[in-house]
């Protein structure tokens, strides 16, 4: 099957297996992308992100299972999947030594950007992330998010369909993050699919789907609205004197189904509908604090789904 | 797209990667001329001017006579004289002088009657080198003079010396008659640059793409294997041909080295030896885990074997057998042997071809390895 449907999802994996020795880092994916959707990809550090995109992007070849990228297996098609896929790894993988423009020049030269195309197309790039002005700068001279704005024009040169980030806002301070969102959601809005794996929860509010993934295993999936969702009881919010201590008393409470600190508030998910029930059971025990309803957001999300996987686990 | 273009791509970064890279680019460009300074030149393993003292004990116009000879030598440089051997102690742990010649009382006596005369030569062994040249020549010179007193003696005796049938002593080197050492260490030394430069950089460029994370940028773009074995390997070769140019130059023009053979099968030779190296280079990045590690191979993969195990600083046949044998596995003593060859005994095709055939085979076989060991290692 070397035909490409036109209706192919931009991604689509069957049974992806990897492990390393005995460690089993993706444990049967099954995945389908859209196109022209944006992903994210969470979960807890080793839960197997970037096994995954590095599987997707046919630098890693997996035990088991196959992928398709915009229709072509990333096993035995991997040099038709690589001209329609740019990839940034965890790491930054350009050369410090070489310039912002020596960089950019020679990935394109490689990836086959015709000359005339490699001039127009770079200055568009570093111009549209405000590079223009660094093209003499060694790569290893730029702050860290110019690097991965660097790092992401060098991946675009080639107009890829397909974009797997592995992280690229990691360390990045929060203004470059927003600029590097922007031009993701500019991107996108052109049609390009984005997989984008990322530990930052404001960031997978901004994906039109996200997987949650733990132990290799995708546990849940679905918009950011339905991955919220799925959190039962209802989110309280407890300002207490001392948190850590108010978290421990909380914990044990029958009703809570999980409690976790969010900066000096205490995060309950409750069993009761009501702040009034909730303050109740609380005085019950000899805590007192403030306490209000609060919307579930990703974050919370997040930590409750990894724990209460983790229980599972343990159970 | 073509190949040619990457490949283009890819020779081009790797000559900014050395531009930039200040402090390979001095080990490259100036590691050849410091070792041909040094070995050439500081280190050199003539042996001239020996600092020698010498303790007359018999003081008569005969051992004045003998002692004459040591100090119009080239090989001896008398530097004083001693009462006796307590003072050879001393001026040995001093340094002063490194062998001390003692003319016991008798020694005229004994001449003059025709009888054997001896003399102490005594060598301070921590130096062996001058020690086993010194003690060479001290035999040497003891022969023609005593010969030359014993056909003194045999004339005022009024005997027929040639009747006698003495043989005179006479020392021939060939190739290197004036045995300079530089004639004999330069053809080596090169052996030794190429080979410590080619496999060192090979070896850690290929590395660096690793720990860079770029292999995996590379990986996914139109390159191929062998695209990025040539790209890798064509700009040290290059550089290698370059340095063999260099150190031929000035070999041939600053220490007067003789090139008696074709520079032809020098570059035939030296071609092969590259692509050796290189392929070893190759061979170190597929299996070393880090940049340390490989730099730490490459050293110990070039430099031991290019120095001790190619007969460039000690002849082959004065190793342990053990090492001898594993000389075997480097290509770099088929290279000296060759170098050896055409500088200074004029040697070409007809004779070298066996060490070219090997360095050839050995080219295929260590090439081969690495591109099985490099298509193992990805991912």
């Amino acid at each position: 099957m070397t035909g490409q449907p036109a209706a192919a999802p931009a991604i689509e994996a069957v049974g992806l297996r990897r492990s390393f020795g005995d460690v089993v880092a993706v444990d049967g994916v099954d995945l389908s992308v859209p196109r022209g959707s944006v992903l994210g990809l969470l979960g807890p550090d080793g839960a197997g992100k970037s096994t995954l995109i590095r599987m997707l992007a046919t630098v890693l070849r997996p035990d088991a299972g196959d992928a398709r990228v915009q229709g072509y297996s990333v096993t035995r098609q991997a040099n038709r999947v690589t001209p329609r896929i740019g990839y940034m790894s965890q790491k930054f993988a350009l050369y410090p030594d070489l310039s912002v423009a020596e960089n950019i020049e020679f990935f394109a030269r490689l990836r086959g950007v015709a000359k005339a195309e490699r001039r127009a197309r770079s200055l568009e790039l570093l111009t549209g992330m405000g590079l223009a002005d660094f093209l003499g700068r060694q790569a290893g001279r730029l702050s860290g998010g110019m690097k991965q704005k660097l790092f992401l024009a060098t991946t675009l040169m080639h107009r890829p369909d397909v974009l797997l980030l592995d992280e690229p806002t990691t360390g990045v301070d929060p203004v470059s993050r927003r600029e590097f969102w922007r031009i993701l959601a500019d991107l996108n809005r052109a049609g390009t699919t984005v997989l984008v794996a990322t530990p930052y929860m404001d960031e997978a509010e901004r994906c039109t789907d996200v997987i949650f993934l733990d132990g290799g295993r995708v546990r849940h999936r679905g918009t950011p609205a339905e991955i919220k969702a799925l959190l039962p009881g209802r989110l309280f919010e407890l300002r207490a004197a001392e948190p850590r201590a108010a978290l421990a008393a909380v914990r044990g409470l029958p009703g809570v189904l999980a409690a976790h600190l969010y900066g000096d508030i205490v995060r309950v998910l409750f069993d009761a509908d009501d702040v009034a029930a909730v303050e109740a059971a609380l005085a019950g025990e000899g805590i007192d604090g403030a306490v209000r309803a609060a919307a579930v957001d990703m974050e919370t999300a997040f930590a409750v789904l990894a724990e209460l996987a983790r229980e599972e686990v343990a159970r | 797209m073509s190949a040619a273009t990457r490949i283009g791509a890819l020779i081009v970064k790797e000559f900014r990667h050395l531009g930039r890279d200040r402090r390979t680019l001095a080990v490259v460009l100036a590691l050849p001329v410091l070792q041909m300074i040094l070995f050439a030149y500081a280190i050199s393993f003539d042996v001239t001017n020996v600092s020698t003292v010498v303790i007359d004990q018999d003081r008569t116009p005969a051992s004045a006579a003998y002692l004459r000879s040591y100090a119009s030598s080239d090989f001896f440089r008398v530097v004083g004289t001693a009462d006796g051997l307590a003072d050879v102690d001393r001026i040995f742990d001093r340094n002063e002088a490194r062998i001390a010649v003692v003319v016991p009382a008798g020694f005229g006596r004994s001449l003059a009657a025709g009888e054997q005369a001896t003399v102490a030569v005594y060598l301070d062994g921590s130096e062996p080198t001058a020690a086993r040249v010194g003690r060479g020549f001290a035999v040497a010179l003891n022969q023609a003079y005593g010969q030359s007193v014993a056909v003194e003696w045999a004339d005022a005796q009024g005997l027929d010396v040639t009747a006698a049938g003495q043989l005179e002593p006479r020392v021939r080197t060939w190739y290197n008659p004036e045995r300079r050492s530089s004639d004999f260490l330069i053809p080596g030394l090169m052996v030794v640059i190429i080979m410590v430069v080619a496999v060192q950089q090979t070896a850690v460029s290929l590395v660096r793409e690793r720990e860079q994370g770029t292999d995996e940028q590379l990986a996914i773009s139109p390159l191929r294997g062998w695209e990025m074995m040539i790209g890798k390997l064509a700009p040290w070769t290059l550089l290698a041909f370059a340095e063999l140019a260099a150190i031929t130059a000035v070999g041939v023009w600053f220490f007067h080295l003789p090139l008696r053979g074709s520079l032809g099968v020098l570059a035939l030779g030296a071609a092969l030896f590259v692509f050796c190296s290189l392929g070893l280079g190759l061979v170190i990045s597929a299996v070393a885990p880090t940049l340390e590690s490989a730099n730490m191979l490459g050293l110990l993969l070039s430099i031991l074997p290019a120095f001790i195990l190619s007969g460039f600083a000690f002849p082959l046949g004065s190793i342990p057998v053990a090492l001898q044998a594993f000389s075997w596995l480097f290509p770099a003593r088929f290279m000296v042997a060759i170098s050896r060859g055409v500088f200074l005994k004029g040697a070409g095709v007809a004779e070298l071809w066996p060490e070219l055939l090997t360095l050839a085979g050995y080219a295929v076989v260590v090439i081969a390895v690495a591109v099985v060991l490099s298509a193992r290692r990805r991912r």
